[in-house]
């Protein structure tokens, strides 16, 4: 057996065994999906194995004839979702930015223990981290305490089932999903190209919008991605921190599932969602692609 | 001035992200058992329940005794993590090592194809499974969830070993060739002691990540299988008692271990 014969086989033998069981239990339920997607719902859960485009008409809004008016409720969920997601974007980079700055201009050792100190709630599990908020939030929590006895309010605000509580969750969650990208383009940052536009007469934010901005620009853009991907379709956070009263596509996915039994449109709502998330994940690639070129 | 309040913002920073957690430390000490958010002295009253050890409780507050479901959760967590771990670091590393160490046309499609199950919303795969193993009539059980976290577990794993890998200097395999060890001798000899620290953080890691998985289980689990994390979400749903705050210190304890092992390695992989 030649030696080129062999690494072939070597080849095969890695990779036989796991890509089998991708394309089975990976790729395979995903198909399974898309088939379903476009099926008609049975009367008592399950599918009808008969064509229909209705699941997607009714996302939009589109009335499924038999017992609906047009409605574009499933459509306010959705773009309901992509705001809270682009808060929670938008509110884990004001918060993390600053941060990643500080840390940044740390002497190495203590900026190796600030990184490792920001990524090991990461390792903590979700759900007692979302308890924990639970604990802050709710009307007798601490959060409404401290309000209460500086007297600012007299009654409990109710923050808990709110759209803050989500966002609040959210951006508590992916904290380093956002910090660690940023930190990547902060870190890299050119001091003497500050000096230099301190130097010309620059302001400091001069210097921030012409200069620090678009330098770490890579690392926002990452950021973001990676942290609007994961807050779309999620459905833990406001499961417990949203409740009943703040629904996200990922609840009203659940619901198709487990109570509505409506095993289509819940598959063609979720092909929705994928197919964003795919999307996006191409740009990331690209810019990624580009800016190391 | 801005440095100072720079500095000043990054320690707001820090409490933000702690304060949450050692909230919950704090109170699973609270002896209060009417209102847990008063403070009224220390206790390990919420721990010795945990582990059926006799409790000052009074009979008044007549909480449900649930540590039996509570072991049964953590047994099968344990059980499953430490499957899909294993079964993941297999798969995860065998296919790290043939995109590392072999050239062929579809390696760099293999590289990107394996970022897919990682950013895959956890909703979505959980359906998607459930939809699957309902379809080919295959019964939801500890099974169904050790194969549901695999697929995304496996991807964890091949990113852990890549990196390590990547970093690891293929003259010193070359010269093991050189010297006659045959390509197994130098797998054994060579190759796996450099990427071991890599395999062992790719398994601490899968092994966290299932442990705290809750969506894809929650799908793929069927009735009477429960896990950790789905046990004390049904708790939180029930209502809030101090007992979980315990369970939650206790869950901290365990993961911040596990997780400064596993970053442990992860630092010696850059050195």
């Amino acid at each position: 057996m030649n030696l080129a014969r062999r690494k072939v086989l070597q080849l095969i033998g890695l990779l036989g065994a796991p890509t089998a069981f991708l394309l089975v239990f990976f790729f395979g339920p995903l198909l399974i999906m898309l088939v379903y997607s476009f099926l008609t719902p049975g009367i008592y859960g399950g599918v009808d194995w008969v064509f229909s485009h209705l699941n997607y008409g009714r996302i939009l809004g589109w009335a499924d004839t038999r017992y609906e008016k047009f409605d574009p409720v499933f459509l306010s969920i959705f773009l309901r979702s992509l705001r809270l997601a682009a808060l929670t974007v938008v509110t884990s980079l004001l918060v993390s930015y600053p941060a990643a700055f500080w840390i940044s201009r740390m002497s190495p050792g203590r900026r190796d223990f600030a990184i490792f100190l920001v990524t090991l709630p990461f390792f903590v599990s979700l759900i007692v981290r979302l308890f924990a908020w639970v604990l802050i939030l709710r009307p007798t929590g601490f959060l409404n305490q401290g309000l209460m006895g500086t007297g600012l309010t007299s009654e409990p605000i109710e923050f808990l089932y709110t759209d803050f509580a989500v966002v609040l969750g959210m951006t508590y969650v992916f904290i380093p999903f956002m910090f660690l990208p940023l930190y990547g383009s902060i870190e890299k940052l050119d001091m003497a190209q500050l000096e230099a536009s301190a130097d010309l007469g620059a302001t400091r934010i001069q210097t921030f919008r012409k200069v620090i901005l678009p330098a770490t620009l890579p690392g926002i853009i990452g950021g973001s991605i990676i942290t609007f991907i994961p807050a779309l379709g999620n459905f833990i956070v406001p499961s417990v921190l949203g409740g009943a009263k703040v629904l996200m596509i990922g609840n009203l996915i659940e619901q198709q599932f487990l109570s509505a039994r409506n095993w289509p449109f819940g598959s063609a709502l979720a092909m929705m969602v994928m197919t964003a998330v795919l999307v996006l994940l191409v740009v990331q690639l690209r810019l990624a692609r580009r800016g190391g070129a | 001035m801005l440095r100072r309040l720079l500095s000043l913002y990054g320690l707001l920073f820090f409490v933000f992200i702690y304060a949450p957690i050692l909230l919950v430390v704090v109170y699973s000490f609270n002896a209060n058992t009417m209102n847990m958010m008063v403070w009224s002295g220390f206790t390990f009253d919420w721990y010795r329940q945990i582990f059926g050890l006799p409790t000052s409780i009074t009979d008044s507050t007549t909480y449900v005794d649930s540590s039996a479901q509570l072991y049964a959760a953590i047994r099968t967590s344990l059980t499953v993590a430490f499957s899909t771990s294993v079964f993941a670091t297999v798969f995860g590393t065998a296919l790290a090592l043939a995109v590392a160490r072999y050239r062929f046309r579809l390696a760099g499609f293999y590289r990107t194809l394996m970022m897919v199950p990682m950013i895959m919303p956890d909703i979505v795969l959980g359906i998607a499974l459930l939809i699957f193993f309902i379809t080919i009539g295959m019964n939801l059980s500890i099974l169904t969830i050790i194969i549901g976290q695999s697929t995304f577990l496996i991807s964890y794993v091949f990113v852990t070993v890549s990196a390590r890998l990547a970093a690891f200097d293929t003259s010193v395999e070359e010269a093991s060739a050189d010297l006659g060890a045959t390509p197994m001798q130098t797998f054994r000899k060579v190759t796996l002691p450099g990427i071991a620290p890599g395999i062992l953080g790719g398994w601490l890691l899968a092994f966290i990540i299932s442990m705290d998985d809750l969506v894809i289980t929650y799908f793929v689990a069927g009735t009477g299988n429960t896990t950790l994390p789905i046990h004390i979400w049904g708790m939180l749903r029930r209502g809030i008692k101090p007992e979980i705050n315990a369970i939650a210190t206790l869950m901290l304890l365990f993961t911040v271990v596990i997780a400064g092992v596993g970053l442990y390695f992860r630092s010696r992989r850059t050195k």
